[in-house]
């Protein structure tokens, strides 16, 4: 693989907070037009890594690269926190617009509109941000963070927070949504079955310091198929039973490690 | 420490109709409550209005406690020209009120804004926080008086001394109140704004300031109150017309009953002032207490 054609690269990256490694070191290269999912227990390191991806924190030792060059906040990446991070003081149009207006977007009424409607929200631009549920609060996170061109998309457990029935079907949504824009994505998680349903490509990180256990494709149809067909294919089922026994052993070296 | 009596039985969390223009018609409880505490408002004025006759009564001295006639009968007096004499000093009430209410109203414009400029300043910039801070505190520790005399030398005895003595009273609270929420703005809600591609000043235009508008507006409704309580010291230097010079040149020739009815027009106006900024607080700022 070429680096002008990665998305992501990694490179004997190690982060450090004091005395404690949180991550690596881990050397990952993700080309274009993937979607990356990172699993791991809680406290593995895995939002550390989706962090210096974003260019928010800087690698104690090893390279982080996007694009081919390293990464700035901002600029070449959007990002979806746990949390939705909403502007209150903006209506929900607001916020998406806001996005638009730093990327220098002429047009942006329009474009808003578009944009709410690609993440399955209409007639909700001009409510506050608290007028509607959680679920629609993590939908215009992704619309704003998709607002933006970028041609990386990074997702720090977006759906966490979410109860089960939403998070399918954001789930669901986020899959069509990554297979229509034809952007790189990562997606940092700790559900096996999400990793499974969403991935191209799942890594899974062991207990901390975290480092690669196991890095799989995932062969699954990724367009054309309903999401309780593909859930009901046999190899669908495989790749979950081989990622939970990672992810379980993963955690089981953690306890003996680290009491 | 005065424990505040006029503070409702019901907790003020449980009431949905407090603040919250959004939220429609109140439920019937909150609307209950919310008569309940009309009621006792009116009854504890009552019993005020009935304890200050008694006291008055029982006194028997008007230089001493004015029976609240007498100060009725001064509104009168000072809103009207009697046998030739306009209002009290040449001026009618309101117009006392009304000089006070601008002094008020530019010295506490100038210090608000003062004091947000400076507390962004402060909030942002580190060694700027280290070095005006204390100052700031000091200033904040003097009573406007005391300074006020330094002014009287500096700029004379008419309105300038008075402008500067409101601004330097208002600018502190607004100044503390913006730089500690503009520097503990939510790293959450920063780091979404750099993730859109936010540069550093459209992050503090776009997320530190709206963020920290509700402070601001909690130090902007103190500096009011700070200069509603200095401008009866800045007006006892050639204060007429003035509500506080009024009230000082009652004192000199023992009205009492004047006195009186000059705390109640500066406290009334303070109360509606104050109503006011409320009101355009909750149109301002409508996600306040909500995330």
């Amino acid at each position: 693989m070429s680096s002008a054609e990665a998305a992501v690269e990694l490179d004997g990256v190690q982060h450090s907070y004091g005395d404690v490694t949180a991550v690596g070191p881990v050397s990952l290269t993700v080309p274009a037009g993937e979607f990356l999912v990172l699993v791991g227990a809680s406290g593995c390191g895995k939002s550390t890594l989706l962090r210096l991806i974003a260019g928010f924190e800087q690698p104690t030792l090893g390279t982080v690269r996007t694009g081919g060059t390293a990464p700035v906040p901002g600029r070449g990446a959007g990002l979806v926190f746990q949390q939705p991070r909403l502007f209150p003081w903006k209506t929900v149009g607001g916020n998406v617009e806001l996005a638009l207006r730093y990327a220098g977007i002429a047009d942006r009424g329009a474009r808003v509109t578009e944009l709410l409607a690609g993440v399955g929200l209409h007639d909700v631009a001009h409510r506050r941000t608290w007028q509607i549920s959680g679920g629609q609060q993590q939908r215009v996170a992704i619309a704003r963070a998709l607002a933006v061109p970028n041609p990386l998309l990074l997702l720090d457990e977006p759906f966490a927070a979410l109860d089960a029935l939403t998070r399918e079907r954001l789930q669901e949504d986020l899959r069509r949504v990554s297979a229509d824009t034809g952007r790189t994505c990562v997606f940092v998680t700790h559900s096996v079955d999400e990793a499974v349903f969403l991935g191209s490509r799942v890594v899974v990180l062991s207990a901390r310091p975290g480092r690669i256990a196991l890095d799989l494709p995932i062969d699954l149809p990724r367009t054309g198929i309903a999401p309780d067909e593909l859930r009901g294919l046999p190899a669908y089922a495989a790749l979950r039973s081989e990622i939970g026994h990672a992810v379980r052993a993963a955690a089981t070296v953690r306890e003996g490690v680290s009491p | 420490m005065s424990t505040s009596v006029s503070v409702p039985p019901a907790p003020a969390g449980a009431d949905p109709g407090l603040g919250a223009p959004s939220a429609g018609r109140p439920a019937p409880a909150a609307r209950g409550g919310r008569r309940r505490r009309l009621l006792l408002r009116l009854v504890s004025l009552l019993v005020l209005y009935v304890l200050w006759e008694v006291a008055a009564r029982l006194v028997r001295n008007p230089t001493f406690i004015p029976a609240p006639a007498a100060v009725w009968h001064q509104l009168i007096v000072t809103s009207s020209t009697h046998d030739g004499i306009r209002g009290y000093s040449g001026h009618l009430l309101v117009e006392h009120l009304g000089v006070s209410l601008r002094r008020i109203l530019i010295g506490s414009a100038i210090g608000i804004g003062g004091g947000l400029v400076l507390g962004v300043l402060m909030g942002t910039v580190g060694w700027l926080r280290v070095v005006v801070e204390p100052v700031v505190t000091f200033v904040r520790a003097l009573p406007p008086l005391a300074y006020f005399s330094l002014f009287i030398i500096w700029f004379g005895i008419d309105e300038t001394p008075k402008l500067w003595l409101l601004s330097i009273a208002a600018l502190p609270p607004v100044a503390v109140a913006t730089a500690a929420a503009v520097y503990s703005a939510p790293t959450g809600l920063v780091e979404a704004a750099r993730a859109l591609g936010a540069g550093r000043w459209q992050t503090t235009r776009d997320v530190v300031l709206p963020n920290a508008l509700p402070e601001i507006f909690t130090g902007a409704r103190l500096a009011v109150g700070v200069a509603y309580s200095s401008v009866v010291a800045a007006e006892t230097i050639n204060g007429v017309p003035g509500i506080g010079g009024l009230i000082r040149d009652a004192q000199r020739y023992s009205q009492t009953d004047v006195v009186v009815l000059g705390l109640f027009a500066i406290g009334l106006s303070g109360l509606l002032i104050d109503a006011l900024l409320r009101t355009a607080e909750d149109r301002l700022i409508p996600w306040r207490g909500r995330s």
